[in-house]
């Protein structure tokens, strides 16, 4: 018993002086809608509680979630971690919701008035409202663009925004983000999360879902096609974002096509995307990459991540961009002073929920206001679009200036206020967090999602709240490296439990919708990378178990094996070699740029054969060390073809992956038969084959005899029954693309399927006899002219 | 003066270039008083698959085009007539510097016109203090911002040397200030950044330039080429200047505008986004040709 309370989680929680706190009130006592949550967690021992708390990040790390950082080490000088889940949600009791999501309707109403005057008549600036200079001199105010009205007449269709409590309990915007929003996908994988560890208690408190939410703005953006044949697509700047697994996340989970710029064309001012059955029709864009790089023919030329083209699709009217190009000029904090006023000059109403208090030091008064009240602000980047506190490299705390420096700031204003603004410091409100076993209070925020639908904007019952990592409880002090935690929106009643799995009478079966060009090409190459590794494993396998008996690498076999190996770039400096590690990282990469069409079981399989190939090749010893190694790496890799093969939906991606896979394949074969199969290899060449091809048993049960030339020729080769037999793979080949689309063109076959057609009869009439070094030569020339058609035909 | 103005670029392209999107702006504005275009086409060879003109921000007109199969040579070529006014003698009405900041704070409009517009940075043209240090020395006290931007027009006319060998297209002011030397697009970048550093709006016109041949030569046939000069806001009673840094002369009935812009980026003459992947060599011609 006394244990028990030693372990109650509520013991010696207080609010810090001063300082609003989210579960508890003015006087110390529990807010209602927390007690519910509070009493289980009393009722756990601390053991139940790390188990809960494990479920929820097994989950995160099952599915995948993951945080881009960059400067890491990954690809490109980025690095993956994972998502820092704090694992109590904040409990947001309905009827505060309610005034908080009518805040941010106006809010996001303003915002609308706002873009849609910069771009269009411009009465803000001529009658005073906001200083010409904010615009004129704003990086994000999009010269092509003005004029330039959204089909729809919307500039916004989502936003989010950065608020939080005071001490005075009243909610604050802290920032608005109108450019790309990020986070809605994070928000739901917290809320799956936060279920996993709270199953039972979420499942007995009346928490708002968050899937209507989504619904609603799904169905918005279908019904803002303009065409039957329109397509809707995530536009994402590609896996080197911070936020690309959201992006992936977000199609997947609306059912939406994941589209790089490079993806679309544009064709007669439409959008057009890429696709392996042709170029298809995209009539609305959620755009997830910084209006700038959109379009480098009108906006930023140095762009190569963009469409060309795109401003003209945009003026001609046939596209919705999911935000208008140029929004971005909404976050500009300089703005953030001229709001209120702004709001009441645009809707004719005071702002509901206010807004932090900004001055821009352009001008005089409001620059001797900053000066004079330096101890209470913070200054920072007038044009800067990053909300002050993830910008702490560029933002100056009035505070913690010196002394001295204090005096010289009116000159600094003075100098340079055109180009700063003054932001009085937030004091943020705290919400419990599970620390060192107990529960403690840190500052929170909160990101707010707001989505334009059919019924006007609808705010998300819920989002996600960024925790500090310290009890300071300045805004600045928000900094990366926090944690974020599910939101609960807590009704007295019981709530719709809405999902976006349609019900099951109106059942349908969609076919998946055209494959991507880009994607076809990363599965291509991925199955080439992952049978490429697999085949240079078999040979540096069969090589160490030759060296572990001789010791000699000199051996006739050993030297001329060596030799080959270089031929395929695969050096021998270490047992396990660096070039197998580049091949299995482009293998990665590959899969990287399709993380949406990826299972996170095949990503971890591939992650898992990468991390032990790296160990292997910084340890393995030559002989049988290393045949142990490769043994253990072929294991995995069949691991990872398994998942493939039994989880792998078989439509138009499988069949990419499953043609690089057996052309790779083929070409391993045939070289390694060019090499090793002539009358003047080493002696044992025969049997290294056999064994390279894992035919070894095979071959004994069939031919009866000593290995030889012809039975070899034949196994390997000609054997349209063997797995590994080139032949075999000639067949696989024809059979996948025939069910390609446009294999048939006007009832022709299309250049592509008559030359797999040619390779596979060439083959199949040969006789063992005729199968010499020359003839290998030539399938292989013929198998990478194969390839290039391919890539030729689908993937450019 | 009535001209004929013709221009040829050409491209060549080592491996074939296909999907192919150039945004060309090489046709002369029409501006009040001052400048008429009479005629003008812009053909583009081969044929283009698409075809969109529009008018830019700053009343450039743009032709957008495409030509989507593969082509290892690319034409465009420019051909228009135009009447040029003799510009009129003004008087100085522009204020001191401390005058024309309070101007420009009276301003409220970012209308293109508007002088807020060719203030501070712009895509190619960052702040630099070396550029900046140059211009305060070239300011004398209670001169006006017409006798300032003179000043420097001639500082820069004297202490740089043409040198069409020692910059690029991609050349920075930084660099062109540091070198000393370039082509009229450096000349008068280095000029923007210094007007701009005196908080003195300044802003990039791109055109051509009637040239007259030594006396007793023949005027070449295609030796001229395209122009650069910058536009500086003098003020409210003045308004826009425009002044020659690489002649050291104001813009007069020999210069004729085709587009303003904060600088280089917002007028190149063309843009282009092509598949291809190897080297491509451009060439030109331009004939500012007097009809009378």
């Amino acid at each position: 018993m006394d244990e028990e309370i030693e372990h109650d989680p509520i013991l010696g929680y207080a609010a810090l002086p001063g300082v609003a706190d989210e579960m508890l009130d003015a006087r110390g006592e529990i807010k209602p809608v927390w007690q519910n949550l509070i009493a289980h967690l009393s009722r756990l021992s601390e053991g139940d509680l790390y188990e809960r708390f494990a479920r929820a990040d097994r989950y995160l790390r099952d599915a995948g979630v993951f945080y881009r950082t960059y400067g890491g080490t990954g690809p490109g000088g980025t690095g993956e971690r994972n998502w820092p889940l704090s694992h109590i949600p904040v409990l947001i009791q309905q009827d505060e919701w309610q005034n908080i999501s009518r805040g941010l309707q106006q809010r996001a109403d303003l915002l609308e008035a706002m873009i849609a005057d910069i771009y269009g008549e411009n009465r803000l600036v001529q009658e005073g409202f906001v200083p010409p200079q904010l615009i004129a001199a704003n990086p994000e105010f999009l010269r092509p663009l003005v004029g330039v009205k959204p089909v729809g007449g919307h500039y916004l269709h989502f936003c989010s925004f950065e608020i939080g409590r005071g001490p005075d309990g009243n909610w604050w915007v802290l920032a608005d983000r109108t450019q790309a929003p990020s986070g809605a996908g994070f928000a739901l994988e917290n809320r799956v999360a936060t279920t996993r560890a709270f199953s039972d208690i979420y499942g007995e408190t009346h928490v708002h879902r968050l899937a209507s939410f989504f619904g609603a703005f799904r169905d918005a953006l279908q019904s803002r096609k303009q065409y039957p044949d329109d397509r809707i697509a995530v536009l994402s700047p590609g896996p080197a974002n911070e936020t690309y697994f959201e992006h992936a996340y977000i199609a997947r989970y609306l059912g939406f096509m994941l589209l790089e710029g490079e993806d679309l064309t544009v064709v007669n001012n439409r959008v057009m995307v890429r696709t392996v059955a042709g170029l298809k029709p995209v009539g609305v864009l959620w755009r997830r990459l910084d209006a700038s790089y959109a379009d480098p023919l009108e906006l930023d030329q140095n762009s190569h991540i963009g469409t060309p083209g795109m401003v003209q699709a945009l003026r001609s009217g046939s596209l919705t961009l999911v935000n208008a190009l140029g929004s971005g000029i909404l976050e500009t904090r300089a703005l953030l002073a001229f709001a209120p006023t702004i709001c009441r000059r645009l809707l004719g109403e005071d702002p509901i929920l206010p807004s932090i208090a900004t001055w821009w030091c352009g001008q005089q008064s409001e620059r001797e206001h900053v000066a004079k009240n330096i101890e209470r602000m913070v200054i920072g980047p007038a044009y800067s679009r990053l909300p002050f506190f993830d910008d702490n490299s560029q933002s100056v705390l009035g505070s913690s200036l010196r002394e001295t420096a204090k005096d010289t700031v009116g000159d600094w204003l003075a100098s340079e206020g055109a180009k700063l603004v003054g932001q009085e410091v937030v004091t943020l409100s705290t919400t419990p967090t599970w620390v060192d076993g107990k529960l403690t209070p840190r500052p929170m925020s909160l990101r707010v999602f707001a989505a334009r639908t059919e019924n006007g904007w609808e705010i998300m019952p819920g989002g996600f709240a960024r925790i500090g990592t310290g009890d300071d409880v300045a805004a600045i002090a928000m900094q990366s490296g926090g944690a974020a935690a599910d939101v609960w929106i807590v009704s007295d009643k019981p709530v719709s439990k809405s999902t976006l799995l349609p019900p099951e009478e109106s059942f349908t079966r969609n076919m998946p919708g055209s494959l991507p060009s880009r994607a076809a090409d990363n599965l291509y190459w991925l199955g080439r990378y992952i049978e490429r590794a697999e085949g240079a494993l078999r040979i540096l396998r069969s090589w160490h178990l030759r060296y572990a008996e001789s010791a000699d690498p000199n051996a006739p076999l050993l030297a001329d094996v060596t030799r080959y190996l270089k031929s395929i770039d695969m050096d021998m400096v270490k047992a396990v070699p660096e070039p197998l590690l580049a091949n299995i990282n482009s293998a990665i990469y590959s899969a990287s740029n399709i993380r949406d069409r990826f299972s996170p079981d095949g990503w971890l399989a591939l992650t898992d054969l990468a991390k032990t190939a790296k160990r292997f090749h910084e340890a393995a010893q030559p002989g049988d060390d290393a045949a142990h190694a490769a043994t253990i790496l072929l294991r995995k890799l069949a691991g990872f073809a398994g998942l493939v093969h039994e989880n792998m939906y078989r439509f138009t991606g499988w069949r990419f992956l499953s043609i690089g896979r057996h052309l790779e394949r083929g070409l391993h074969m045939t070289r390694m038969l060019a090499h090793l199969s002539g009358p003047d290899a080493p002696d044992g060449s025969l049997d290294m084959l056999l064994e390279i091809g894992d035919s070894v048993m095979t071959h004994r049960r069939r031919y009866n005899v000593n290995t030889a030339r012809l039975t070899v020729n034949d196994l390997l080769a000609l054997d349209p029954l063997n797995p590994r037999s080139i032949l075999f793979q000639l067949n696989e080949i024809r059979t996948e693309v025939e069910k390609l689309p446009n294999a048939f063109e006007n009832g022709q076959m299309s250049p592509f399927y008559r030359e797999a057609m040619r390779l596979h009869s060439g083959l199949a009439v040969m006789t063992p006899e005729t199968m010499n070094e020359d003839v290998y030569r030539r399938l292989e020339k013929d198998l990478e002219n194969l390839s290039d058609l391919l890539v030729r035909t689908y993937c450019s | 003066m009535l001209y004929d103005l013709s221009l040829h670029m050409g491209y060549t392209y080592d491996v074939p270039a296909s999907g192919a999107r150039h945004v060309i702006r090489l046709l002369p504005l029409s501006l009040p008083d001052r400048q008429r275009l009479i005629a003008g086409s812009v053909t583009v060879s081969p044929a283009t698959d698409e075809k969109v003109t529009f008018i830019d921000f700053f009343g450039q007109q743009a032709t957008s085009v495409l030509v989507r199969a593969p082509h290892d040579r690319l034409d465009i070529r420019m051909q228009a007539r135009v009447m040029v006014e003799a510009p009129t003698m003004q008087a100085d009405l522009s204020p001191t510097l401390d005058v024309l900041r309070k101007e420009l704070a009276e301003v409220w409009s970012v209308d293109p016109s508007s002088p807020h517009h060719f203030t501070g940075s712009s895509p190619r043209l960052p702040e630099e203090p070396a550029i900046a240090a140059y211009a305060r020395q070239a300011v004398k006290p209670g001169q006006t911002v017409r006798e300032i931007a003179a000043a420097l027009c001639t500082r820069i006319h004297k202490d740089f040397k043409y040198d069409p060998e020692a910059t690029t297209v991609d050349t920075t002011p930084k660099e062109a200030f540091k070198l000393k030397r370039g082509v009229c697009q450096d000349f008068s970048h280095v000029m923007i950044v210094a007007l701009r550093s005196l908080g003195i709006p300044a802003g990039y016109v791109s055109g051509f330039l009637r040239t007259i041949p030594p006396p007793g030569k023949e005027r070449l046939e295609g030796a001229d080429a395209m122009h650069a000069w910058v536009r500086i806001w003098c003020g409210d009673a003045l308004g826009y200047v425009e002044l020659d840094p690489t002649n050291d002369i104001p813009a007069g009935s020999d210069h004729i505008v085709v587009g303003y812009g904060r600088d280089y980026s917002d007028v190149a003459p063309v843009i282009g986004v092509l598949k291809g992947y190897g080297n491509q060599k451009a060439d030109q011609a331009v004939d500012v040709i007097p009809v009378k």
